[in-house]
């Protein structure tokens, strides 16, 4: 894995040129953005269809710089968040009103270049590839409509990057995909940016206990500010974590969260549910060409599990909206934001994030 | 002549050990306990859960009394029992609704903490069986053990039904409509205009089928490697109907084929396979797709699969008796069945008397039965 190179790139801002392609392009400028453990799985090399060289990054915002042909949901100027998961209101994903996965994603079709199939960027002659379309380890960046959401004109904007991932993901996991209600339980695995905002998420739906997992006990502090009622170090028991918590509720909670991106845990994670009633929400993104195994029992007897991807949120229309409910302080995740640096200390952010520090 | 208080000299099918055909002895069945009630057996059907047993697929302590799908007639009950007297029309539950654990108070569950699916003990709560045969105490089936002229269950394990009710049909409330049925309605949820993939068609598949015709399914795609059983799939539901054998590329490309590439929006699994399992789950849509698990998994099984079948935002269950609070639900659906709002008769392909369950699984066994109803 090779640290990222601050480098100066071209980025081109082309009119469509392709006859029934079409597919307006808006270039903005990156004011401000964040570093999430998918753009480190990136760097190693654990991000699935990846082509190098890229320009990983994203979970930013910024101000648009200038629009091509046929754009009309944002202007120069605006205030914006590109969108890692897109929404093109298209697909079968984006009409049904229960999904947000849109089939643009680069889960289903690379978004390594742009839909016409060329990049945007070139360096030293060389073209770069984009990540998830939108590339926000740069200072200028271009994108698809379906990939920008336009925010408040007052949003600060190195605040609010994080809706672009991290909060979102988190929050949408425990109000959307789980649908916690009140006074139940919740455990949540991984007390990272993501696992501290489901905790945010799990407080606000009114759950009752909060039960926070991480080996790094310099995690707790911050998850019980944010609303964990305790806090649990695997490495503290001989037995496996989903017994201990099973014993702690009496039959298991009523919703368990994956917020790591490991199979073992989601295993675990699986079974700290109640067995017949619970739902456990797989959060961490799995890594490339990982298997889980699992007792099928643990299904059987009732359980449910689902994948939470952008914490559900359908992105274009849900993202603003999020903003507007940051502005008006529904919601607080600043706290998730533990390091402020320059853009050119990129690899120093890295490091931070290796060390378990932020 | 009175056999309350006594104990019942009776026939029924003891398995002695697996993988051996069921043995009709004499057995002793002891008088209810507290909050017990004994049973006279009438109808009882054959399940594959039964038949899993016996091919060692799932464990319990042998020798054992099987059977779990029945309906009968109570014929004295325990102190403390007022939920049913003698002479009442009465299905065996074998998963029991006590009222109070987690599951029983929880709106979503129905799994009762007082079941015997998990720990297999094989005994009544005081840890004592109330069948002996030849001097040897012989085991509880879940709670249940029907294939026997009587039995003894717990008051949370049995409901009362509508005194006019055909016992030879309604037997199968006990287990395999109720559990196919209730996967689509209560587990999956199906909605009118969805598309469906039920794998597997016996009896509980079919149940399924109906269950997601009831909800209005616009298709329903109907999986087995039988395909005599295709006939009767489509006379139920299915819309179509397709055997696996009869490609090379695996089930969950061609069920994707099948869908213009999207998947369908609810699968089931109904035969009780990890490998069947885990195609089910990659059948239905990426994002907004669900998978039920209703076929029993063999204990101590594993499934292996890739996590990102399920990050995309596929939703994966398992559903234990179609999700059905056991006790509230049994003679809800005996009176609906009356009501004439389902029809589970189409199931019932074979009535033997009982003394030839041997050949009842032999067929089951063969491919050539879809229920078969064992009549005292």
């Amino acid at each position: 894995m090779a640290p990222v190179s601050i480098v100066n790139v071209t980025v081109l801002q082309k009119p469509v040129s392709i006859p029934g392609l079409m597919c307006p392009f808006i270039s903005i400028q990156i004011v401000a953005t964040g570093i999430c453990g998918t753009d480190d799985h990136v760097l190693k090399g654990s991000f699935p269809n990846m082509d190098y060289p890229v320009i990983p990054g994203h979970e930013g915002a910024g101000i648009v710089e200038s629009i091509g042909e046929g754009v009309t949901c944002v202007k120069p100027g605006d205030k914006v968040i590109p969108l890692c998961l897109p929404q093109c209101g298209e697909c079968s994903s984006c009409l049904n009103p229960d999904t947000n996965c849109c089939l643009k994603t680069h889960l289903y079709e690379s978004q390594n270049l742009m839909p016409d199939k060329t990049s945007r960027f070139t360096c030293k002659g060389k073209q770069i590839h984009h990540f998830l379309w939108i590339s926000t380890f740069s200072e200028y960046t271009v994108m698809p409509d379906s990939a920008i959401a336009r925010i408040d004109d007052d949003a600060p904007l190195d605040k609010v990057c994080l809706f672009g991932c991290g909060f979102s993901t988190g929050y949408g996991a425990a109000i959307n995909t789980a649908k916690v209600k009140p006074g139940s339980t919740c455990a949540i695995f991984g007390l990272g940016g993501v696992g501290l905002s489901v905790v945010i998420g799990c407080k606000a739906a009114g759950a009752s206990r909060i039960i926070g997992i991480d080996i790094n006990k310099d995690k707790f502090t911050k998850a019980r500010d944010l609303g964990a009622t305790e806090c649990i170090n695997p490495q503290d028991f001989k037995k496996p974590i989903q017994e201990v918590l099973v014993e702690m509720t009496g039959h298991g909670v009523d919703y368990s969260f994956e917020v790591i991106g490991r199979v073992d845990t989601m295993a675990a994670a699986l079974a700290s549910c109640h067995l017949s009633s619970g739902t456990c929400v797989m959060v961490g993104a799995p890594p490339l060409g990982s298997q889980i195994s699992f007792d099928p029992m643990l299904l059987f007897t009732g359980r449910t599990w689902k994948g939470s991807f952008i914490g559900g949120w359908k992105t274009k229309d849900s993202i603003p909206k999020l903003v507007s409910g940051y502005m008006e302080k529904k919601f607080n995740p600043d706290v998730l934001i533990t390091h402020t640096l320059p853009f050119d200390k990129i690899n120093e952010g890295f490091e931070l994030l290796h060390s378990g520090k932020r | 002549m009175s056999t309350s208080g006594k104990v019942i000299k009776c026939k029924a099918a003891v398995a002695w050990e697996p993988k051996k055909p069921f043995s009709i002895e004499e057995v002793e069945v002891a008088p209810p306990k507290a909050h017990e009630v004994r049973i006279k057996i009438l109808a009882t059907g054959i399940c594959r859960s039964d038949d899993h047993v016996m091919s060692g697929a799932l464990t319990v302590p042998f020798p054992i009394i099987l059977g779990h799908e029945a309906a009968g007639v109570v014929e004295s009950v325990g102190e403390g029992v007022t939920c049913v007297k003698p002479g009442d029309k009465v299905i065996p539950l074998f998963i029991p609704q006590c009222g109070e654990c987690s599951s029983c108070v929880n709106s979503k569950g129905n799994l009762c903490s007082k079941n015997d699916l998990g720990a297999a003990r094989g005994l009544m709560e005081d840890g004592t069986t109330r069948f002996t045969c030849k001097g040897k105490p012989i085991h509880h089936f879940i709670g249940t053990s029907t294939f026997t002229e009587y039995t003894v269950v717990h008051e949370t394990a049995v409901a009362k039904i509508d005194a006019v009710a055909p016992l030879e049909k309604v037997c199968l409330i006990g287990c395999g409509f109720s559990t196919g049925y209730g996967a689509a309605l209560n587990t999956a949820k199906v909605e009118r205009g969805s598309t469906c993939a039920v794998f597997g068609l016996g009896g509980v598949g079919l149940s399924v089928v109906m269950g997601c015709k009831a909800a209005g399914a616009s298709r329903i795609i109907g999986v087995d490697i039988n395909k005599d059983k295709f006939t009767k799939a489509k006379e139920l539901g299915a819309t179509e109907c397709v055997n696996p054998q009869d490609f090379t590329k695996p089930i969950e490309d061609i069920l994707m084929d099948l869908t213009g590439g999207e998947g369908v929006d609810y699968s089931f699994e109904v035969i009780g396979r990890t490998d069947t399992m885990t195609a089910a789950l990659a059948s239905c849509h990426k994002n907004y797709g669900m998978s039920v698990i209703v076929g029993v998994p063999p204990t101590a099984s594993q499934i292996s699969y890739n996590p990102m079948l399920l990050f995309t935002g596929r939703t994966w269950k398992g559903s234990i008796f179609g999700g059905w609070k056991s006790k509230d639900s049994v003679p809800k659906l005996v009176a609906d069945y009356m009501g004439k709002k389902f029809n589970l008769d189409a199931l019932i392909t074979h009535t033997l008397p009982f003394d030839k369950i041997n050949e009842g699984f032999e067929l089951l066994r063969a491919g050539k039965s879809i229920r078969s109803v064992l009549l005292f």
